[in-house]
């Protein structure tokens, strides 16, 4: 219906490899790329800065992780606290006097440093045994962020993010907040697309899928895990140093905690491994429906339909969102990406279902 | 100190190119003497068979000249260039390509992706050019492409290109599986049983296609194959492995009626 398939010929092999060949994927793309750039002026400040703002700042981190869960297959339950490096390190730098476009890289780079550490370490196991390693680490950085006051401030201290401009505008401004994380989404999102695309990306999935394989083509396995524990950690860095920035204004240790970083596998999880548009689903579900869930039973217990207990009224909401965890997962194990895309095979050819191969 | 040719070294024979040299190549896995130092010469052009018994050491040979289980002792040399020691990717980057015994395809990635995977050891893959494609990577991926597309035509692949490898039949994904190790257009291509698991009509294709390849590409192939039907039919010369000891070398046919091949797939007959 839509998306008609019939009239988009290909005549040169760039065309084949265009990031959304069906004319109707680029409409979508381009309305959807409008209305966040024009979200200031028709969302309240509110919405704007506690639930759009944090959405596309944690759907970039998501995107990093994905690049080494979902592309390189490996696994990674430490990410909260490469993005805790990446915010300290942005912070301190600034504090320092770096411009805040060199903090930035900065802190990408401190956090692919350190995170390529563990990665080594890391690269000589595999599955389960990768989970604990790169859960040692989480521990290791928080225990160490908490016990150095150099770079905590002390044991419960809040470190507030300086005053930094970015390209003249100044993070004390909501707007240059606002667009400095939607641009970093974008990038993200670019980033993630193109290497589907990519000899790059085609290295790292190799890894993943065959690693014998691959290296009986060529592709060192060591070298692209660790390329592959670089970017990621690279760019999860810099989105630590975003959420710092732009979000939170002031970080302390338990911002970056064990929960956070199981909260961005559950999104990477969720939302599809490996997928763009699931890691923007999956950082809604995991964000959004928690709140969503405990301001309609808050509503409707205030409007008397929901007669329960203060106790179980706190914990409603969490019970049917682990139980909607459950039931996508059961439903569909490759995540909402695939739904997605489920539903939009399934308009391709419709009506004619019989014509799909 | 070179070892004997087999039947059919004729002077002009021996005066060919040596592509792959195998000496004194021994392996041991714990206790097991799965290679007890078979000497091999495979010329430049040449189709070379490798036939023997189940566990005679034929997979494993391959692997010490991939890399997966190098030598303990002994020499494997590369057009006179020694390769025993190196990982297995810097021997694919010297010109070593092969096919698996059980396809080892990428599954998540698209039958054109998987033979693209072929071409890594060509291209420059990095983080930085990807983030920059249209600027850095694009030619070279239009470029690499091209190349893919004239191994996709030699094979006929043309019409699953763009299908996810996992849902094609096996005799196709094979195909594929040599599609990739044909783009990276090695110097010897290693093909470790490709008609395993296919019917009959499977396997003249496959028969033609190596053909194709061979004289298309101008390629040196060492293959590992069960069906004595295609082996003395493509193969130029072949050894026949009986635990970890080469026990004949040569001309196909009259290698594979030897007595000692014989007693080793059906046992020696004492009544002989």
């Amino acid at each position: 219906m839509f998306y008609r398939l019939s009239g988009v010929h290909h005549t040169r092999y760039e065309d084949t490899r265009r990031l959304w060949p069906i004319p109707t994927d680029r409409r979508l793309v381009a309305v959807l790329f409008l209305l966040a750039l024009s979200a200031p002026l028709w969302l309240s400040e509110l919405y704007l800065q506690n639930y759009l703002l944090p959405w596309l700042i944690w759907s970039a981190a998501t995107l990093s992780l994905t690049l080494l869960m979902g592309v390189a297959g490996q696994l990674h339950f430490g990410y909260a606290a490469v993005m805790a490096i990446g915010a300290y390190s942005a912070i301190h730098l600034v504090r320092l006097g770096v411009p805040f476009e060199l903090a930035f890289i900065g802190a990408g780079l401190v956090a692919a440093v350190i995170g390529c550490l563990f990665g080594a370490a890391a690269l000589r196991v595999k599955g389960l045994y990768l989970v604990m390693a790169t859960l040692a680490m989480q521990y290791l950085v928080d225990w160490v962020i908490v016990n150095v006051p150099a770079i905590s401030g002390g044991a419960h201290a809040t470190l507030q993010a300086p005053e930094a401009r970015v390209l003249f505008f100044s993070f004390a401004d909501g707007f240059t907040r606002y667009y400095f994380a939607f641009f970093w989404a974008v990038f993200m999102t670019v980033f993630l697309l193109n290497t589907k695309r990519t000899s790059f990306g085609r290295a790292l999935v190799a890894i993943r899928d065959k690693d014998y394989a691959a290296s009986v083509i060529g592709v060192s396995p060591f070298k692209y895990k660790l390329l592959a524990f670089f970017t990621s950690s690279f760019f999860g860095g810099m989105s630590g140093a975003v959420l710092a920035f732009c979000f939170y204004r002031a970080v302390t240790p338990e911002q970056f905690g064990f929960n956070v970083s199981t909260q961005l596998v559950a999104m990477v999880l969720v939302g599809g491994l490996g997928s763009v548009i699931g890691a923007y689903l999956g950082a809604a579900f995991v964000l959004l429906t928690p709140m969503i869930l405990s301001n309609g039973i808050a509503a409707l217990s205030d409007a008397g339909w929901l007669s329960v207990s203060a106790n179980l009224l706190a914990h409603l909401p969490l019970m049917i969102y682990g139980a909607l965890i459950i039931g996508f997962l059961l439903a569909e194990p490759l995540g909402l990406a695939k739904i997605y895309d489920n539903m939009r095979n399934y308009f391709l050819v419709w009506p004619f279902k019989h014509s799909r191969r | 100190m070179q070892q004997k040719e087999g039947g059919v070294a004729t002077t002009a024979e021996a005066a060919r190119r040596v592509a792959l040299r195998c000496e004194n190549v021994n392996r041991w896995f714990g206790g097991l003497h799965a290679l007890k130092g078979p000497d091999l010469a495979i010329f430049q052009g040449e189709i070379f068979g490798l036939v023997g018994p189940n566990g005679s050491g034929k997979t494993t040979l391959v692997n010490t000249v991939t890399g997966f289980y190098p030598p303990q002792k002994g020499r494997v040399l590369l057009f006179d260039e020694q390769i025993n020691g190196l990982p297995p990717y810097r021997i694919a980057q010297k010109g070593v390509a092969r096919t698996f015994q059980n396809v080892a395809l990428f599954r998540g990635l698209t039958v054109l992706d998987n033979i693209l995977v072929g071409r890594h050891i060509h291209m420059r893959p990095s983080a930085l050019a990807t983030l920059g494609y249209w600027w850095w990577a694009k030619k070279e991926e239009v470029a690499h492409r091209a190349k893919v597309e004239d191994v996709i035509d030699l094979l006929q692949l043309e019409d699953v290109r763009d299908e996810p490898v996992d849902v094609i039949p096996l005799g196709l994904q094979k195909r594929v599986e040599l599609a990739r190790a044909l783009a990276a257009e090695p110097r010897l291509l290693v093909l470790d049983e490709p008609m395993a698991g296919m019917n009959q009509e499977e396997k003249e294709y496959m028969v033609r296609f190596i053909l194709d390849a061979h004289e298309d590409l101008g390629l040196t192939i060492l293959m590992i194959e069960h069906h004595m039907d295609v082996v003395t039919s493509i193969c130029h010369r072949v050894a026949v492995f009986n635990d970890g000891v080469k026990i004949a070398e040569g001309a196909p046919r009259e290698t594979i009626n030897d007595p000692a091949v014989v007693a080793a797939y059906i046992g020696a007959s004492d009544a002989a």
